[in-house]
């Protein structure tokens, strides 16, 4: 099996239902189509380059940012605006077709994912997959998240970086 | 003796409002013979002994607020032959189950499992203890102790006064898991909030079964009885002397450990023999005797086995690595199975001569032996350890570091020995390193068991790269203080304590209790849980421990060298760290907020679980943390004190235990409270927010831990206070003010004047207006809104 597509943990593997890998430009076309997308950024990119560029992505695409963890610190001290969640709040509140989003605009499309602990990640994919199918979700990571609609693979730093830059564009 | 009619439930028939407004009871007990010694309760609550469905109705207030939270870890059911069954997209299984009820199935499976372990060691302790000291010797757990048994009053109903008492509550419980066992069977219940709600009674009795166990081994085995000055022990690694026989006990059953210190007394070999344990069972030997030493928490199972330096290792019940005997063979260690829980294949040799089975031992005759009597334990496991250590010198000695490095230079950099780690942890770089000389990442590994040394790496070596073992031993030659202390487990909260306590707790001015308990395989390594009571100590809280975060506390030094239990008192008090023991000893944790309701608020206990569950639910300011990953027990432990309304913060792998419990701060109308003294419902706030939260890093734990502190009994002063840290905490770990803090300000005098005009900006942002405050906050009876008012 192509090493790419395996589930960076693999013991996260769930069942028969698996996320189609997609390439900078397949997520490109999944940012144009969205209506009310949101992006989540959790703290294992605080202060890095990778935060600044999902950032850039963000801005690009006209996102508005909702920071798990810790990560509102490091955003809000590199003057990005971000809304503050524990990770779980946020997928509660997500897979909640009534919810009104981040900005009172309606529940949100397409959510992005960034930076938020693998496994934990998961499950609040996971959480999405079964509980939300008004949205679909898109992780960026540089590991393959078979929970997600939609999922990088799994990477190396470099490749990486030039897929996110790709999308910055 | 006297002939007595005994107390029985009131028949569920009777239990309309009618015999209950008249308090009417009619119930035709059982005629038996006994000794004339439980106290009958001055007044008997609704509840006593409650069937599965008898506290129904307090769950639902529960779920209403805080909504069950899914988080499927697998998306199919594989439990029956229909199967499996995939529940995706809203596909529903064979049975007709859906993904909602699969999770909150397993959940209370998980629970199932959990209050079963304890409580079958609880039945197993029990019957022991009676065994040797009689059932009427008495539960005397010394003058400052009068609510002995505060989970057991509750629920059951009664006051037990001896030890043969706790077998009508351990009855009790076990009845009440069968039921709720068999409700996980295809075709039972189909509705997940009533799996939670049966779930929610595994817990209940999970918590039952622990008090069961501890009391009984409290008073029977004389340990420290709620003394706030419980002797420091030795801890770590480092404080096995190593030139000694070691005798090693794994688990969580004291009687083994106790048969091998009693053998060493009866003998005179105590200063000839080290005796020590992981996880509970040697907090509860070092509750039993000071002597014994503290190996540390589960997280350091592997490492000490694959060191060598044990000689003996016994294990008796729960979180024992199921290869233990494939480990202890890596190294010539004799291993001593004890309990029907784990038998490991060994011959039952319970019965068989002493001489010959040391013998048997000694010679590698068999590969273990299942010894089912303490007593017996105990001579075996001194004497094969006397026997052998000499032998075994060689296995303890520390190895070359050339060698690690030959070994490193074997690694192909595949990099699965990273992919298949819990946290993906450098496993890979640190082997990259040892190849040219630098042990360092190992070194950081090793260090605050930021590693756990699960294992999982090591098996997926494509070299088989005994990773495991390298890692302890470069841990072993570079990390050389590996000895700290821990206070032993002091047991159970002094009523004379809650008296002092209770007032400033309810009111708000001691800003909470934070309770650390679980299990220590944590994201980042052992400091975590350390800092976080550091934190709380430092900030007034009451910061209890037990288990394994109770180790993982003491291995924790402040820059003068010094622990946490050296630098505060193990007082139930303001700045007090208070280890209260084992696993089974968390029964405290929950017993000192019902004797809060009790002793400070005078609310009966007998039958009465929803009036003291609702009370400290909106006053006691309470909040449990399970840091790392790990069992149901666990989970068990969680959903029974969540039941009592205590809150928990678990870690980020707590999200697998697929179901946490979150309010909504935009459903207003979840968080009304019935002032229960003018009888009228007000606006209440999201306090405490959550009930089950996983939160990803310490820095979000810290701050959450703090929030759900708050409780809406707190006055005006209290709530400052607890702001105040909110606040603070808040800035800290995230560099603002906190978006939500108007909604915890009902009126001016809540503001912490260190941040008044800030958080006065704030509220006028917010177009914030004042609110009553609760006198009595509750969210039972609310009769405004059944007459439709």
């Amino acid at each position: 099996m192509n090493e790419r597509v395996i589930p960076w943990q693999p013991t996260v593997i769930a069942g028969p239902k698996q996320a189609l890998l997609v390439t900078p430009e397949t997520a490109q076309m999944m940012l144009q189509k969205a209506k009310r997308p949101l992006m989540i950024i959790g703290p294992l990119i605080n202060s890095s380059p990778v935060q600044a560029l999902a950032t850039k992505i963000a801005e690009r695409w006209n996102i508005p940012i909702v920071s798990t963890g810790d990560a509102f610190k490091s955003l809000n001290e590199a003057g990005i605006s971000s809304q503050s969640y524990g990770v779980v709040e946020i997928i509660n509140l997500l897979k909640d077709p009534d919810w009104k989003g981040v900005n009172n605009e309606g529940q949100h499309d397409l959510v992005v994912f960034i930076g938020v602990i693998y496994y934990m990640g998961s499950q609040g994919l996971s959480t999405l997959k079964h509980f939300a199918p008004h949205l679909k979700t898109l992780t960026l990571c540089k590991f393959f998240h078979s929970n997600a609609d939609a999922s990088f693979p799994n990477m190396k730093d470099e490749e990486w970086i030039k897929y996110l830059e790709k999308l910055a564009e | 003796m006297v002939i007595t009619v005994a107390h029985r439930p009131k028949p569920k028939e009777f239990k309309d409002d009618f015999w209950k407004s008249k308090n009417i009871n009619i119930s035709i007990g059982d005629i038996v013979e006994t000794e004339q010694r439980e106290e009958a309760p001055e007044s008997m609550g609704p509840t006593p002994k409650p069937n599965v469905t008898d506290l129904r109705s307090w769950d639902m207030k529960l779920l209403k607020r805080y909504e069950p939270f899914y988080a499927p870890f697998c998306d199919m059911c594989c439990l029956c032959t229909y199967g499996k069954c995939d529940l995706t997209g809203g596909k529903k299984g064979a049975c007709g189950i859906d993904i909602e009820a699969q999770q909150a199935r397993t959940v209370l499976l998980a629970c199932c499992i959990g209050a079963a372990a304890h409580s079958a060691h609880a039945r197993h302790l029990l019957e022991y203890l009676i065994e040797k000291k009689g059932a009427d010797f008495p539960l005397d757990l010394g003058m400052d102790i009068d609510i002995e048994a505060p989970i057991i009053r509750t629920v059951i109903g009664k006051v037990p006064k001896a030890l043969g008492d706790l077998r009508e509550a351990m009855d009790y419980m076990e009845e009440q898991n069968l039921h709720l066992l068999s409700s996980c069977h295809t075709g039972q219940e189909g509705s997940s909030v009533d799996f939670e709600s049966k779930a929610f009674q595994a817990g209940l009795m999970d918590n039952l079964g622990m008090e069961i166990g501890d009391i009984a081994q409290i008073v029977a085995l004389n340990l420290p009885k709620g003394d706030p000055d419980a002797p420091l022990v030795e801890l770590g690694m480092g404080s096995i002397d190593r030139d000694k026989p070691v005798v090693l006990c794994i688990g969580h059953n004291v009687s083994p450990g106790a048969g091998i210190i009693d053998y060493l007394e009866d003998q005179d070999l105590e200063d000839d023999v080290e005796v020590c344990g992981i996880c509970c069972a040697a907090l509860d030997i070092t509750r039993y005797n000071k002597n014994a030493k503290v190996v540390g928490p589960i997280s350091k199972q592997l490492k000490f086995v694959r060191s060598g330096v044990a000689d003996v290792i016994v294990v008796d019940e729960q979180c024992v690595r199921t290869d233990i005997l494939e480990e202890a063979k890596k190294n010539k260690a004799a291993v001593i199975a004890t309990t029907d829980k784990i038998c490991l294949g060994f011959p039952d040799m319970t019965e068989e001569d002493s001489d010959k089975i040391v013998k048997q031992l000694v010679n590698d005759e068999v590969e273990g032996v299942l010894i089912l009597d303490p007593d017996k334990v105990g001579e075996i496991a001194t004497r094969v350890a006397m026997q052998i250590a000499k032998d075994r010198e060689a296995l303890k000695l520390l190895p070359d570091l050339d060698e690690i490095q030959e070994m490193a230079k074997e690694c192909t950099e595949c990099g699965w020995c990273q992919r298949v780690c819990p946290n993906s942890q450098p496993m890979m770089d640190a082997v990259i390193g040892a190849a040219e000389g630098d042990f360092s990442e190992f070194q950081r590994l090793y260090e605050n068991d930021v590693c756990y040394t699960c294992g999982r790496c090591e098996q997926e070596c494509e070299r088989d790269l005994p990773l495991m073992s390298m890692l302890t031993k470069v841990g072993e030659h570079y990390v050389k203080d590996e000895r700290y202390n821990i206070r032993a487990g002091r047991g159970p909260v002094q009523d004379v304590e809650i008296r002092r306590v209770g007032a400033p707790l309810v009111l708000g001015e001691i800003p909470g209790v934070v309770a650390f308990v679980g299990c220590t395989n944590y994201p980042e390594g052992g400091e975590d849980v350390a800092k976080m009571a550091e934190e709380f100590l430092e900030r007034n809280y009451i910061v209890i421990a037990s288990g394994c975060g109770a180790m993982t506390i003491g291995e924790y030094r402040d820059e003068e060298g010094r622990t946490l239990y050296e630098r505060y008192s193990g007082d139930f008090d303001a700045k007090g760290l208070v280890n209260v023991g084992s696993c089974v000893s968390n029964s405290h944790i929950a017993g000192a907020c019902i004797k809060i309701a009790n002793i400070f608020a005078k609310k009966p206990l007998e039958g009465n679980f929803e009036e003291i569950a609702d009370y400290i639910l909106n006053r006691v300011g309470a909040c449990g943390v399970a840091w790392g990953a790990y069992s149901q027990k666990a989970a068990a432990i969680a959903t029974g004190v969540n039941r009592w309304g205590i809150p928990v913060v678990l870690g980020p792998h707590g999200s697998k235990y697929r179901r946490l419990f979150l309010g909504r701060t935009d459903k207003q109308e979840t968080w009304d409270l019935n002032d229960l003294r003018t009888g009228k419902v007000i606006e209440g706030e999201p306090a405490p927010e959550h009930l089950l939260y996983a939160a990803e890093n310490r820095e979000e734990a810290t701050v959450i831990i703090a929030k759900l502190c708050l409780r809406p009994s707190d006055t005006s002063k209290g709530r400052q206070i607890k702001l105040n840290h909110y606040i603070d905490l808040h800035k800290k770990y995230f560099g603002t003010l906190p978006e939500d803090v108007y909604k915890f300000v009902r009126v001016e005098k809540d503001i912490p004047i260190t941040h008044k005009k800030e958080v006065m900006d704030m509220l006028e942002e917010k177009g914030w207006e004042p609110r009553a405050l609760p006198q009595e906050p509750s969210t039972m009876n609310f009769r405004e809104k059944a007459e439709g008012k």
